[in-house]
């Protein structure tokens, strides 16, 4: 199978288990020694050698490792996380998918991945809704012959969330 | 309901307040109060407009130039140190026609060049530069008489910096009173002070922001269920009624409230937050008073409210669930109102600006994990003020008033070292009780 084809397969997987609210699969597509993190996003001056700034290298809504990923899903199968529970009725668009050249590593294949993401939020029976927008930069690693996640740093389109708080995955 | 100020509106703001005098020390609240349209118009004129609002923090802008854009109700401001090391806050509002002039939320600038019509500013406000000005203004234009509009009243206290819309404000000194001296339990904890890890989260939540306040002043009574999951994780004390204990003390006449919270009778806890010992020892000639040091090496969870909408909170932490030793962490925060039933929430992660690097960013990682925007204990406070402000906002709903009884027949802790009115335990509503007997005056007044 190509490569493309393979990483959309993972990428499609991964929003199900996230829309779905299997958490406890979507923490075994991670590495070991995964990184996800969420910079917080500024509104800045264009910078003069083109591009855009304003994602912060100090500030973030989630700086999390495998523990602390693993610690935020524990938190939701307590049944006392009021934030999920009920959950959000969450989906997760992923587009414009663009595939690195797989890379040999020295802990397996990788191979980096950008696309762009809207996530639809919707909570309790009020009909208001709210989106997230944001563009994924995520590093894949095969692993025992299967991709999983090492990498993801979502850049997010909004400075301020519109949302009252980060209870679940980007 | 048309928009503006009903008639019925009108009226309903005194009563409300009425009703809110006649029960307080019975401890009855209307849930009126809260998120209604004409007593947010009120609290606008009467509080946020008169009272000495949290900016930013001075390492947030440490050298010439920086700046960072912050908010007072609606009207933005640019608070930027000048060449001269002095730091200053302008309204984000060019003086010929209008519009902003600072292009960022946060950078570096010696002048502000307004995009419309392109007069520009010096980063002390003062206007350099009118295109065209001889022939489109005259000889005789005074350049000095058009300068950006300072902000009334700004003053610093260690680092953090407060602006007021009243210049006919009382001192940021007079309106802190004694809460000055548990701001210093944080602010001198070392001789270095404070720094910022990183610019604000910014996220909105639709509450009132009495009820963002009134968790973080006194309700220590909420953690035992709103906060269950963290106690199932082992996270939070086992002994779920932790948060009972330690000293609840408001300062009379200003609004001000602080929670001090040693740790459950039995529980081995690290003393001094469980801060590492060099910063301990650190500690220790740096307080200014001996009954200070003595406090803070006894607290473990630490909160303050200044009135009417800045709050810190500073406690024991993990940096997950199974990092074996504590590691501490301070976030400060603004509830910014928005609007009536909405709010902005700026949270910021803090730290001792002479703390070891690991530390800094272990400190980093225990604020984000469990407060801010993602914090596994703030998402369940979000979740549920939102719906209390939904529900004090319905047509019945408004009608009820809430339960603020709790703790009225415990007497003053005599012993106390430090100064204000303290309670010997945190389930009590002593604080909101004060709190509310302030907000009174200024909505009266």
């Amino acid at each position: 199978m190509d490569i493309t084809r393979e990483v959309l397969e993972f990428l499609y997987r991964e929003a199900e288990l996230l829309d779905e609210g299997r958490y406890r699969e979507w923490l075994s597509l991670t590495t070991e020694d995964v990184l996800y993190q969420v910079p917080v996003r500024l509104t800045r001056e264009r910078p003069p050698e083109g591009g855009y700034g304003g994602v912060s290298e100090r500030m973030f809504h989630l700086d999390e490792d495998r523990t602390s990923l693993e610690m935020r899903v524990a938190r939701l199968e307590t049944g006392f996380a009021w934030a999920e529970d009920p959950p959000s009725r969450l989906r997760h668009f992923v587009t414009n998918v663009r595939v690195g050249e797989p890379k040999p590593t020295e802990r397996g294949e990788e191979v980096e991945v950008r696309s762009n993401l809207l996530v639809f939020r919707s909570r309790w029976d009020r009909p208001e809704y709210t989106f997230l927008s944001a563009e994924r930069r995520d590093l894949l690693r095969r692993e025992n012959g299967t991709w999983k996640l090492a990498r993801r740093v979502v850049i997010l389109d909004q400075s301020t969330l519109p949302t009252h708080n980060l209870s679940f995955f980007l | 309901m048309g928009s503006g100020k009903t008639a019925k509106g009108m009226e309903r703001v005194p009563r409300l307040l009425r009703e809110l005098a006649e029960g307080l020390e019975e401890g009855l609240v209307p849930a009126g109060i809260l998120n209604d349209p004409e007593i947010f118009e009120l609290e606008k004129e009467r509080i946020f407009s008169r009272s000495w609002i949290y900016l930013a923090h001075a390492s947030e802008v440490p050298s010439p130039g920086d700046y960072v854009l912050r908010y007072i109700l609606n009207n933005a401001f640019i608070v930027v140190r000048g060449e001269d090391g002095q730091v200053r806050a302008f309204l984000d509002m060019c003086r010929h026609r209008g519009m902003r002039v600072c292009r960022a939320e946060a950078g570096n600038a010696s002048h502000f060049r307004c995009p419309f019509h392109g007069w520009t500013y010096r980063n002390d406000g003062t206007l350099v530069g009118v295109p065209a000005e001889r022939e489109a203004f005259g000889e005789g234009f005074n350049k000095a008489e058009w300068g950006l509009v300072p902000i009334p009243k700004l003053a610093e206290f260690d680092g953090l910096i407060f602006g007021n819309l009243d210049p006919e404000a009382p001192s940021l000194e007079a309106w802190l009173g004694d809460a000055r001296w548990y701001l210093e339990l944080v602010t001198k904890r070392s001789p270095q002070g404070l720094e910022v890890l990183g610019p604000p989260q910014r996220f909105v939540v639709n509450t009132d922001w009495k009820l963002a306040l009134e968790t973080f002043i006194s309700d220590s009574y909420h953690t035992l269920m709103t906060h269950r999951s963290m106690i199932e994780l082992g996270i939070a004390p086992r002994d779920a009624k932790y948060a009972m204990y330690g000293e609840q003390i408001h300062i009379p006449g200003k609004g001000h409230g602080t929670m001090v919270v040693g740790g459950p009778p039995g529980a081995k806890l690290p003393p001094f937050w469980g801060y590492p010992e060099e910063m301990m020892e650190r500690a220790r000639t740096s307080y200014p008073t001996r009954e200070q040091w003595e406090v803070a090496r006894e607290t473990r969870i630490f909160l303050i409210t200044l009135f009417p909408n800045f709050s810190l909170h500073n406690p024991i932490r993990k940096p997950d669930h199974r990092y074996p030793t504590p590691v501490p962490m301070l976030t400060f925060r603004v509830w910014h109102p928005l609007g009536p039933g909405r709010i902005e929430i700026f949270s910021w992660g803090m730290v001792e600006k002479d703390a070891p690097e690991w530390f800094k960013e272990k400190a980093r990682h225990s604020y984000l994990r469990f407060f801010g925007s993602s914090g596994t204990f703030e998402q369940d406070d979000t979740e549920i003020w939102s719906h209390v402000a939904q529900n004090a906002g319905s047509t019945l709903g408004r009608r009820l008033r809430f339960n603020y009884q709790m703790g009225q027949n415990v007497a003053p802790d005599p012993n106390w070292p430090g100064p204000g009115v303290a309670y010997p335990i945190n389930f009590t509503d002593e604080n909101l009780r004060n709190f509310y007997r302030r907000y009174l005056e200024l909505m009266l007044g």
